[in-house]
């Protein structure tokens, strides 16, 4: 079962790469933090109740509900529906999509060959969401589409930390907490700011300082 | 002590915050830096007291090269302190804005002092992160649209390495498996313990993650501009305090490799990173036009510095905590003069300013001061520094680099030098009217950091050089 939901999160990330729709973009984060949910759920048992709810709540609730609907009423406040002219069309973006997920799977192949110790669909899937989230970002021009991006690259390292999470010390869910802290509060705050003052929300109008 | 170092400034700035009043911040800020001055004192004398249960107290420490980098911290925040009273004067800031500035800078404070005193690898992460958030807000407190920039690059840039240094951390925490700690003296201990495999890979991440925060090239995107566009005392703290926080960290993550007798591979990357920041720097400086910009790219010259040295064993290691110091009190002060010059010229652009020394002589000398004690003209202990690590080049059989070295020093010099210059001298326009005389306290921090820097220059005070030996001990 957990290893459906493990596929799934990497399926969602291939489907980030097909669309444009940015609505759809959020709502795949949604979905991917319901998976997380399920995850936890299932996947973790060692760890003390209180650890559990923690864990449930940052992923069902924050993950999948709070981040997502806040985004949702920040792109209808600001009209963004479609994200223009990315720098690689689609049909090459996916193609790109491939290599990553061949080389998230090389890598893992070749970590449990050599150092053993992991669970290797969770190591290999997460290590293909970030690199893919940081493909995104580099690929993607609207500064929504890169705090969505920034959130998934955040699920990515959520779904790696999960595969240590029996002996990870409660501290690390703090600092994942601290990072999505980091998402909403500030990313949010700096990017109504940067549509009021710019009246735009793309990266090209962020050239003024230079050398 | 912690609870001094941490606690102290956050309950401070929380109370600036809401009161809104000129004194209480005042107080706030100037007994903040009496206090951080004195606890490296007291770390001195050996007093230690508990006010904290010691559950808290494991995750903290004071360890040698942390007593180092808490002095520099404190000499560096007391200097800004005394200048952000002329920035409160000058930008006529109301009582309101002042209790916000003053709220933000403690809280910066405290998290660069949860940095350096974290015990626990992911405590310091959490602190890295924490003062990525409190600096952004400094970073935009002009509230103008280069700022805004400025500030979303910071965070964005930052949030992104700091996200793989976390991928990095659990990488660590898989290879650490047969003894389950992330404490640091659990790692150095157990280094050898350590799968070598899981070990190099959450090297990778946590190099590109601390060092985006560190701006080392390739990973200083965000530096020249975050530097130039902040106010001149939250860029002489960034400068300062900030890159040598996150620098701490990747020096703890160095001894666990030194310890693992796995350095030789951890030594390339810091020398590859260190030379390309040295190359990035020099040939940037020849052609800015922003003289803010300009000591940003300073900034990610000496961190070069630093990285080549810890790589070249105990002289090394030894020069580059000398280089620290330096570098940290020099740049402040060169940060608050523009600050100076900013506010005398109204322009950054290092084409409109000409004949400081005529307008203000005093600003003038300041700068061209700190410009050649940062440069490492003797009698400047940033010469002594360098001078240690060309040594040291020598020493471990690599004597050709430094050949390498000397150019990329010499070229930077050359660019600031003459920059500096061409504004210190010449005529002032006659059209322009003599500005009033600044206040003392847009002088003084300067000079108490350039007399410090000389008399350790001219003969190193047996106790600061204690603490750079020790402090140098620590990684072997």
């Amino acid at each position: 079962m957990t290893d459906i939901i493990i596929i799934l999160l990497g399926i969602s990330m291939l489907y980030v790469f097909a669309v444009s729709r940015i609505e759809a973009y959020v709502k795949t984060l949604s979905f991917q933090g319901l998976l997380l949910f399920l995850l936890v759920i299932l996947d973790i048992k060692n760890i003390s109740w209180l650890n559990i709810t923690f864990l449930s709540i940052e992923t069902l609730l924050v993950k999948a509900v709070a981040i997502p609907l806040f985004l949702l009423i920040i792109i209808r406040k600001n009209e963004i529906s479609r994200e223009v002219e990315p720098y690689i069309s689609q049909f090459y973006s996916l193609l790109i999509a491939m290599g990553i997920f061949i080389f998230g799977f090389a890598a893992t192949f070749w970590s449990v060959r050599v150092g053993g110790e992991i669970k290797p669909l969770y190591f290999g899937i997460s290590i293909v969401i970030i690199v893919s989230s940081l493909f995104l970002i580099i690929n993607r021009k609207k500064i929504i589409t890169h705090i969505l991006s920034y959130m998934m690259l955040e699920n990515g390292i959520f779904l790696l930390s999960l595969s240590v999470a029996n002996e990870m010390p409660m501290l690390v869910n703090v600092g994942v907490l601290l990072d999505l802290f980091v998402g909403v509060y500030l990313f949010t705050i700096f990017f109504n700011k940067i549509e009021e003052m710019y009246d735009g929300s793309h990266i090209d109008i962020l050239t003024e300082l230079k050398d | 002590m912690i609870t001094l170092a941490i606690i102290l400034p956050v309950l401070l700035g929380l109370l600036s915050f809401f009161l809104k009043s000129r004194i209480v911040s005042r107080i706030s800020l100037f007994g903040t830096s009496i206090i951080y001055l004195l606890i490296p004192v007291l770390k001195w004398y050996n007093i230690e007291w508990y006010w904290l249960p010691r559950i808290f107290l494991e995750y903290f420490q004071f360890d040698s090269v942390g007593t180092l980098f808490f002095l520099i911290m404190a000499l560096v925040f007391a200097g800004v302190s005394v200048y952000s009273l002329f920035y409160f004067k000058e930008n006529q800031l109301d009582a309101k804005r002042e209790g916000i500035f003053t709220a933000e800078i403690l809280f910066f404070t405290a998290a660069m002092s949860g940095v350096i005193l974290a015990s626990h690898l992911a405590l310091l992460w959490v602190f890295v992160e924490a003062t990525t958030l409190t600096s952004a807000v400094l970073i935009y407190f002009e509230k103008k649209k280069s700022s805004l920039e400025a500030a979303w690059k910071y965070v964005y840039i930052c949030s992104i390495g700091i996200a793989l240094a976390f991928v990095g951390i659990i990488i660590l925490s898989i290879g650490s498996r047969s003894f389950g700690s992330l404490f640091f003296n659990d790692l150095y201990e157990n280094a050898l313990k350590i799968n070598p495999f899981w070990l190099k890979v959450s090297f990778a991440f946590i190099f590109v993650g601390l060092g985006t925060k560190i701006g080392v090239a390739p990973l200083h995107a965000w530096l020249p501009d975050a530097h130039s566009e902040a106010p001149s005392p939250v860029s002489a703290l960034l400068s300062g305090t900030l890159l040598n926080s996150a620098f701490l960290g990747l020096l703890r993550f160095q001894e666990i490799f030194i310890r693992a007798d796995l350095h030789d591979f951890s030594n390339f990357f810091f020398l590859l990173t260190g030379f390309l920041s040295l190359m990035v720097s020099s040939v940037f400086m020849l052609r800015l036009k922003n003289y803010k910009r300009m000591l940003a790219y300073s900034s990610i010259e000496n961190m070069g510095i630093l990285f080549i040295g810890i790589t070249l064993g105990q002289p090394g290691i030894f020069a580059a905590m000398l280089h620290t110091f330096v570098h940290s009190l020099s740049k402040t002060s060169l940060f608050l003069t523009s600050g100076n010059i900013l506010h005398l010229f109204k322009s950054k652009k290092i084409g409109e300013v000409k004949g400081i020394i005529n307008k203000d002589s005093r600003t003038g000398w300041l700068w061209i001061l700190s410009v050649l004690s940062i440069a490492g003209i003797p009698p400047s202990p940033g010469f002594i520094s360098k001078f240690l690590i060309i040594k040291a080049f020598w020493i471990n059989g690599m004597g050709w680099l430094s050949a390498l070295f000397f150019l990329f020093l010499i070229i930077v010099i050359y660019g600031m030098c003459s920059a500096v210059f061409q504004m210190s001298f010449g005529e002032k326009k006659p059209e322009e009217p003599m500005s009033k005389k600044l206040s003392y306290f847009a002088y003084a921090p300067q000079i108490c950091l350039l007399i410090i820097l000389l008399l350790t220059g001219i003969n190193i005070p047996s106790q600061i050089l204690d603490f750079l030996n020790s402090a140098a001990d620590f990684l072997k």
